[in-house]
């Protein structure tokens, strides 16, 4: 067994350091790819279907390429024989299908947005008006827009290439699910539908593609939060060695999952500098980020929870569909989020039986795929909903029905009814806390007076489980190539500082800020002693990078595992030159001690120059490497499981239809904490999130496909005046897998926020009967559910 | 988008018929048009600068008349495409009846709208919709009126 992390030693693992590069970043000093500007470089836009679904039956590039400033237009016909194509589907997702996806729309057209042709001109604007002079006919065909019609079998399928609108089905069933409900003392019911939202990054996407024929290197800037998965894409699709193909990604605006999925228009970039030998830069405005980015969520949920007399959960029954776009997204599929959602139902909740069944459809709509909690926020709504409308019909507070059916603290390890094999998690400690934190008796009376006063204010609780730190079983087993570990390069400079290269990357959440105080404290140097570099696939070993929760708890493991590898070495080389066991002697205030002691022996500065330029002096035959390099894969359970709970004090104004949110509490178990500021930002960050798309954020359609709102005039995210104070406690629960004993926190927030949110509102209404369950539970829907106004389910349901 | 509406009009239905189908009352009664040209018996060609809420375009389109009762009633229908903003399609029963000597014209129409226009726009059409109606019969109304007049004075 390795040697456990030791939290009683000085260390700077579970400190609240600054994010590093905060400072750099108010000073206007961030480096972000739309302000790259190379020589020589060329500007692309796209001229996009109008329509969600057509056949192209004329387009005339002549006039484009007669506009001013421009160097080419290309249509299908020029740039998809450049690559092969590409299809979203994973093995271990078993009878999934989708129609393959090439860079430009050929013939076909299948989403409003859909790229058709790209131009290429000396200024962006140079090429939008070149883009005028497209001359472009579709002829229309019948758009798949909503639920009814991707279920109604006589409709043709979003794409031609589609034998039908079904992508793919998946069943989950226990052998007593349905005894269960035959034998419940009660059983609730609903059906929940959850709206389309995007991650509105402040950065939209953006690429600067730079193809050198002369040494044959292909160098993409781009904002990303996967380099390596993306060096391997271009490579493979465009035939290069990977070893040609470098990507950069230095400051990313935002990434939330929504830039780690292959688009036509970064392909596009690539295949035109490819083709131009000169560098093409493409930066999403945010109309094209609202048709092109994509979206997430679009579920219907029916949900059923069998419940014995004590209020004991027995079983839930589940039928989840989804509408995703006219093809799965490639890699990851636009089927992981549903696939979650089955599987994460009553995760937090000792229930022995369940039958989930998962459609997932074709639509003429921008694809969908992962987004920050991919499903969580669905699996957790709908469970912690059926959760408060048994405590209802039991007469149980909402508190006292979660203590009862959490999984015990002391029943690890065990494994839900869905599959998923919990190590540790912490739910009746994290209970406990919480209503501590919040006064839960104390708003219940404050509520209970308020009420007398016509003032209608509610209480939602939410008990989430978060997936994090997957290793291979995740999309790899499928046949993705999307690594699941990380790798390292930890040296000592010949000043006697230290650096470190690593694969994970930096998307604003401070992962830079983390790798150097695992670093430091493993090389007994302090955190600004380190420099780390990531986000370049020429810089640092190739790794999974960001995505699913796994920067601290995987990439934090390789930094630790590559630090006590050189602080081995680095005691070998010391050793030889004190004539000292290394095992006598560690690395300590930047120096090497006596391990005993604590003695001052030689200081780290000493050391390298030593190794450095007189290696001469050293005994014949010493290794005076500086550098080491380390991967790491977990291994142990597939998926590193956290916890936590979740608490919304809202008022609704009845009349306006109006929510008020007044404080938000989280408890929540990510293991090791690493740096609690940033986890707590994380948190933060991560419940605004949940809570636009409980409020907020939705998508909307018409039933021809047609986008109504695509800026932000119409689409509302969730501004800082709205938002309630978020109060955080913590629950420590180290994973044994590793030494670092960290877990994933950057999705639990968005996991469960918005279940909170919704039960408080319910709670809200309870008095008038009404009940919400659709997202975004804007004040129309409100003023519905109380009777007022049409009271019709709004189109958006179908 | 539906739309509704009626105009009254001083001439009588089978003035208002006529200028109803002649390019230039036409031309010159439809808000930003450019040029516009009779296809055939029943069509037109047309190309109309438009602005709908942040979005400026030029559309190219035809317009279709059938179902023609002359001189009461005909369907009109047509779809514009103004490029990279997107596209304009609809169409509209318009009904002439005799209110004195002049004319009460009303029309039903159906309008819908894509790509930029709709993604940008939709929060505005209907008012920027209703305003080009009200536009297009006021200046329908003033050609008539000096048409009309000057067929008079000859």
């Amino acid at each position: 067994m390795t040697q456990r992390f030791a939290p009683d030693r000085p260390a700077h693992i579970g400190q609240p350091h600054l994010r590093r590069n905060a400072l750099r970043h108010l000073a206007g000093r961030g480096a972000y790819v739309s302000d790259l500007a190379l020589p020589r470089m060329v500007h692309a836009a796209f001229l996009r279907s109008p329509m969600a679904h057509g056949r192209i039956t004329a387009l005339d590039l002549d006039e484009a390429r007669a506009a001013p400033g421009v160097i080419a237009v290309y249509s299908a016909a020029d740039l998809n024989p450049m690559c092969q194509g590409w299809t979203g589907v994973l093995s271990h997702f078993a009878g999934m299908t989708s129609p393959a996806q090439s860079i430009l729309a050929d013939q076909e057209v299948l989403w409003v947005g859909h790229p058709v042709a790209m131009v290429i001109a000396r200024t962006r604007a140079e090429a939008e008006d070149a883009c005028e002079k497209i001359l472009l006919d579709i002829d229309d065909l019948p758009a798949v827009a909503g639920f009814a019609p991707a279920l109604d079998p006589d409709m043709p399928a979003a794409a031609e290439a589609s034998a039908s609108n079904l992508c793919f089905r998946a069943e989950l069933k226990t052998e007593g699910a349905a005894a269960a409900f035959d034998g419940a003392a009660l059983v609730v019911e609903g059906e929940w539908r959850f709206g389309r939202h995007t991650a509105v990054t402040l950065e939209p996407r953006a690429v600067v593609a730079d193809y050198d024929p002369a040494s044959g290197q292909l160098t993409v800037h781009h904002g990303t939060q996967t380099p390596f998965q993306f060096q391997d894409v271009y490579a493979r699709q465009f035939g290069l060695p990977d070893n040609r193909v470098r990507v950069i990604s230095p400051d990313v605006g935002g990434s939330f999952g929504m830039k780690l999925h292959l688009y036509h228009e970064e392909m596009a970039t690539v295949a035109a500098s490819l083709k131009l030998h000169r560098p093409v830069r493409f930066v999403a405005d945010r109309l094209e980020s609202f048709t092109s980015d994509i979206h997430a969520r679009d579920h219907k949920v029916k949900a059923r929870m069998a419940l014995d007399g004590q209020g004991q959960v027995l079983a839930m029954e589940v039928l989840d569909r989804t509408l995703i776009g006219p093809y799965s997204t490639y890699p990851r599929t636009s089927v992981a989020e549903g696939n979650q959602v089955i599987r994460l139902m009553g995760a937090p909740y000792a229930m022995p039986d369940y039958h989930g069944v998962l459609e997932v459809l074709f639509q003429n709509k921008v694809q969908t795929s992962q987004y920050r909690a991919v499903g969580h926020p669905i699996a957790v709504q709908v469970t912690e909903a059926l959760i408060d409308l048994a405590a209802e019909k039991l007469g149980l507070d909402p508190f006292e029905m979660r203590a009862r059916n959490v999984v015990a603290d002391d029943a690890y390890p065990c494994a839900s009814a869905t599959g998923y094999r919990f190590e540790k998690l912490s739910h009746q400690e994290s209970l406990r806390r919480l209503r501590a934190l919040m006064d839960y008796d104390g708003l219940r009376a404050e509520q209970a007076a308020l009420r007398e006063k016509g003032i209608h204010r509610g209480i939602g609780l939410a008990t989430f489980v978060e997936i994090t730190n997957p290793g291979a079983a995740f999309y790899g087993v499928g046949g993705a190539r999307i690594s699941a570990q990380d790798g390292a390069v930890v040296r000592l400079t010949p000043g006697g500082e230290a650096h470190c290269a690593i694969s994970v990357t930096e998307q604003g959440q401070g992962t830079e800020t983390i790798i150097a105080q695992i670093v430091a404290d493993q090389l007994g140097l302090t955190p600004d002693q380190v420099k780390v570099v990531t986000g370049d696939t020429d810089a640092t070993p190739s790794g999974g990078a960001t995505w699913a929760c796994r920067g601290a708890g995987i990439g934090g493991e390789t930094a630790l595992r590559a630090g006590r590898k050189l602080a081995e070495q680095l005691c070998r080389i010391a050793g030889a030159i004190l004539q000292a066991a290394p095992e006598s002697l560690a690395l300590r205030g930047g120096a090497v001690v006596d391990a005993a002691t604590g003695a001052e022996r030689l200081a780290l500065a000493e050391l390298a120059r030593i190794a450095t330029y007189r290696p001469d002096t050293l005994p014949e035959g010493t290794d005076n490497s500086l550098s080491v390099a380390q991967h790491f894969a977990p291994q142990g359970y597939p998926f590193g499981f956290t916890n936590g709970v979740q608490a919304a004090w809202v008022e609704v104004d009845t009349e306006t239809g109006l929510v008020k949110l007044l404080k938000h509490w989280v408890v929540e178990d990510c293991g090791r904490i690493i740096n609690p500021l940033l986890v707590d930002e994380q948190i933060r960050g991560g419940v605004v999130q949940g809570l636009g798309a409980a409020l907020y954020e939705e998508c909307l359609y018409d039933d021809a496909g047609q986008l109504l709102n695509g800026s932000l005039a119409d689409y509302l995210v969730p501004m800082a005046g709205e938002m309630p104070d978020i109060l955080i406690g913590h629950v420590e629960t180290p994973t044994e897998d590793t030494i670092l004993g960290a877990k994933g926190v950057g999705e639990a927030g968005t996991a469960a926020a918005g279940a909170a949110v919704m039960n408080a509102v319910n709670d809200a209404l309870r008095p008038f009967g009404a009940r919400l369950c659709q997202t975004p539970m804007t004040p129309a829907r409100i003023l519905a559910a109380l009777g007022i106004g049409p009271t019709e389910r709004d189109e958006t349901w179908n | 988008m539906e739309l509704t509406g009626s105009h009254s009009l001083t001439q009588p239905p089978e003035t208002v018929w006529r200028a109803l189908f002649d390019p230039e009352v036409l031309a010159r009664a439809i808000p930003g048009c450019e040029t516009l040209a009779q296809t055939s018996d029943d069509a037109f060609a047309a190309t109309v600068k438009l602005k709908i809420g942040p979005v400026s375009a030029r559309f190219k389109g035809e317009v279709e008349l059938a179902d023609k009762e002359p001189p009461f009633a005909c369907t009109l229908s047509g779809k514009g495409s103004g490029g990279i903003a997107g596209f304009a399609k609809g169409a509209a029963r318009v009904t002439l009846a005799p209110e004195g000597t002049g004319t009460v014209l009303s029309y039903t129409a159906e309008a819908a709208l894509g790509g930029k226009l709709a993604a940008l726009g939709s929060r505005l059409i209907q008012a920027t919709a209703a305003k080009l109606a009200d536009e297009f019969f006021t200046r329908f109304a003033d050609v008539l009126n000096e048409t009309t007049t000057t067929a008079t004075t000859d």
